[in-house]
């Protein structure tokens, strides 16, 4: 007998017992559907957290230190150039200014102060934006001829631009940023949707200005962000590159010096996570399990129903082998057939846990993520169809394999 | 199935193979519980042959014997002691999954309760040991076919059993029987659930294959149905008692 036609009695018997089919194939409907959908959805909040970190600044490392001389720093910036030149992408200062003193940024006759808001205001070089993953969306961003001539630009976030200017452009117009003014060059694209609060409400000026605006000159205290070349070479930078370069000079005074990534936490998280769908799915799978005993129970009742078929079959000529092929494939069809409707039920669960997750999280001072959504990935799906597909078989074989053993002649006989 | 072979098989085959005795069994017997305090001998030291184109009744009571001997004839079951070969083939000592093959090429079956898969058409019953025998679509589409119109079920070849009359499905089961032209037909009171009507009718049916050239073993405890054969072998207690032609011949 060929297994087409073999599919096909399983098929026509299955259609014979709807009611009970489809409540066997709810075992693994609910089983391949809520695996996918737990799984989908933790590997879905990683890849979120991921894209949030990204949006931060791929790569990016933060220094902090303080007690050097200006000379160690130009040292170390020397040294981010030369000797780490091949696994630093990019680097630049990050000087925060604070305008609590000078009453706030200012353009006209508005003002946005630190009283309802806080702006992040940076001073930072012609690599500030490359390194911060911002994008400019319009002008340009600062050069190095704005910082070498100290000139008194300064480019903007979109919660600033929609603050002043709403549906203007900002380009060319001069904003009072600590009593002095600056003509504004370009607006970075929003990551926050342009909120209030966060670092979208940004402005960077060249940090060459850094003397001009704020009154202390010999400053000790330094902040600069690189942006790593690869992924790999962080933590050898953050963990001894970096601060084998610094520590002692800023230490020799009591000083400190620290360098860090959130990459580190970012793969913390990540690992976390995965243990988490590990867990997750492990359990959920034990309602796949369960299905399947559904499977080997009904295959049971089937088999012990149909004894008399099963004689007759053997009367005109079966097969052990036809009469196992027989309850193993009408095992598989129904939990394959649970597998793919549990498969789609589980992609439709994921998309809508997904969007839950993804509503609340935007609702925060987290960046925006536009082009996201979760999905079992492809291993998940074609992974869930496998095992139901195994379970049906493993499950099937006892059922089958008693039908195949019973004698024609007992089997006949049966009423 | 998907990992096994096509059997070989047409009807053709078989024939060009034919030994003299279709059925040759000696000194046969079946025992059930053996040796134990509830030995049954159902069949008792038996021997019988049938020649090509017989039509065997097999008569007994109820108890007799008779169906433990039908159902070794049909390879349903082995014998304890004896020989039995079916075409030359010695069958007594073949596995179960040749057997299979056996009853699937040399052996039609008509029982008396129908035996038909109540989930499946006239025609889907007629076909399916044509399927176990591995013939394509067509090939059993039209053997089938061809069988239900020889029953005269061309019209209710769509109909599941559960749809017809008694009659009408102990002629399905004889279209299945003889679809794929076994050398040989089992009929166990094939007339047994049905009225008299009926029953004159199937009989009818089983008296024109073997006029074709079937070889038909009838069993039966009515002797009335008994004298359409052309042979009567009398069993009783596990024994022949009687092995004679029937005198003046089938009359309906």
């Amino acid at each position: 007998m060929s297994w087409i036609q073999t599919v096909r009695m399983a098929f026509r018997s299955i259609m014979n017992n709807k009611v009970r089919s489809i409540l066997t194939m709810l075992g693994i409907i609910i089983g391949v559907a809520s695996v996918i959908a737990i799984v989908a959805s933790i590997q879905g909040t990683s890849k979120l957290q991921r894209l949030q970190y990204e949006a931060m600044g791929v790569n990016r490392i933060e220094v902090y230190g303080y007690g050097a001389k200006n000379r160690d720093w130009r040292d170390f910036e020397k040294y981010l150039d030369t000797e780490l030149s091949d696994k630093v992408a990019a680097w630049s200062p990050q000087i925060q200014y604070y305008d609590w003193r000078s009453g706030g940024l200012q353009y006209r006759a508005q003002k946005l102060t630190n009283e309802n808001s806080h702006t992040y205001m940076f001073f930072g070089n012609q690599d500030y934006g490359t390194v911060t993953s911002h994008v400019i969306a319009a002008g340009r961003d600062i050069s190095k001829a704005d910082c070498d001539s100290r000139a008194r630009v300064c480019v903007i976030g979109e919660t600033i631009k929609k603050y002043f200017f709403g549906a203007m452009s900002p380009l060319g117009q001069k904003l009072r940023i600590g009593g002095k003014s600056f003509e504004i060059i370009g607006v970075y694209e929003g990551k926050y949707g342009g909120k209030i609060n966060t670092q979208d409400q940004l402005v960077v000026m060249p940090y060459t200005l850094q003397n001009t605006m704020m009154s202390v000159s010999d400053f000790t205290d330094k902040q600069y962000v690189i942006k790593a070349a690869r992924r790999e070479d962080i933590s050898e930078l953050t963990q001894t590159l970096l601060p084998d370069f610094m520590r002692s000079r800023c230490e020799s005074g009591g000083g400190w010096f620290d360098a860090y990534s959130n990459n580190e936490w970012q793969e913390q998280a990540e690992s976390g996570t995965n243990m988490l769908s590990l867990l997750g799915g492990g359990i959920a799978s034990i309602s796949l399990l369960v299905g399947g005993i559904g499977i080997m129970n009904i295959m049971l009742v089937s088999v012990t129903e149909r004894t008399r078929e099963i004689g007759i079959r053997m009367a005109i000529g079966a097969r052990k082998r036809d009469i196992i092929g027989q309850f193993l494939i009408e095992a598989a069809v129904v939990s394959c057939f649970g597998g793919l409707i549990g498969i789609l039920l589980g992609c439709f669960l994921s998309a809508l846990i997904g969007n839950l997750l993804l509503g609340q999280i935007q609702d925060g001072y987290m960046p925006v993520v536009e082009q996201f959504t979760v999905l079992p990935s492809f291993g998940l799906i074609v992974g869930a169809f496998l095992f139901s597909a195994l379970l049906g078989i493993i499950f099937g074989l006892y059922p089958a394999n008693k039908a195949s053993n019973l004698q024609p002649v007992d089997a006949l006989r049966t009423q | 199935m998907f990992w096994r072979k096509t059997q070989p098989s047409t009807a053709d085959d078989l024939t060009a193979a034919r030994s003299d005795l279709l059925i040759d069994v000696r000194r046969m017997s079946k025992i059930y519980h053996e040796g134990r305090e509830n030995e049954v001998r159902a069949l008792d030291d038996i021997s019988l042959s049938v020649r090509w184109g017989e039509f065997v009744c097999i008569l007994g009571q109820s108890g007799s014997g008779k169906s433990t001997l039908m159902n070794i004839l049909g390879c349903l079951d082995i014998p304890t002691y004896g020989t039995y070969r079916l075409n030359g083939q010695a069958v007594s000592d073949m596995k179960p999954s040749v057997l299979s093959g056996i009853r699937n090429r040399e052996i039609g079956f008509i029982f008396q309760g129908f035996n038909l898969i109540p989930a499946l058409t006239a025609l889907e019953n007629v076909e399916l040991p044509l399927i176990y025998r591995g013939l394509g679509h067509e090939e059993r589409h039209w053997l089938a076919v061809e069988a239900l119109a020889a029953v005269g079920l061309e019209k209710r070849m769509a109909h599941r059993p559960g749809e017809m009359s008694g009659g009408q499905q102990q002629r399905v089961a004889i279209a299945r029987a003889v679809a794929a032209r076994p050398p040989i037909i089992m009929a166990d009171e094939p007339t047994g659930n049905l009225d008299s009507a009926s029953g004159q009718d199937i009989m009818a049916q089983l008296v024109s294959l073997n006029e074709r050239g079937t070889s038909i073993i009838l069993i039966t405890h009515d002797e009335h149905l008994a004298q359409m054969a052309k042979r009567i072998v009398t069993i009783q207690d596990g024994h022949i008692i009687s092995d004679a032609p029937v005198k003046g011949g089938a009359a309906i």
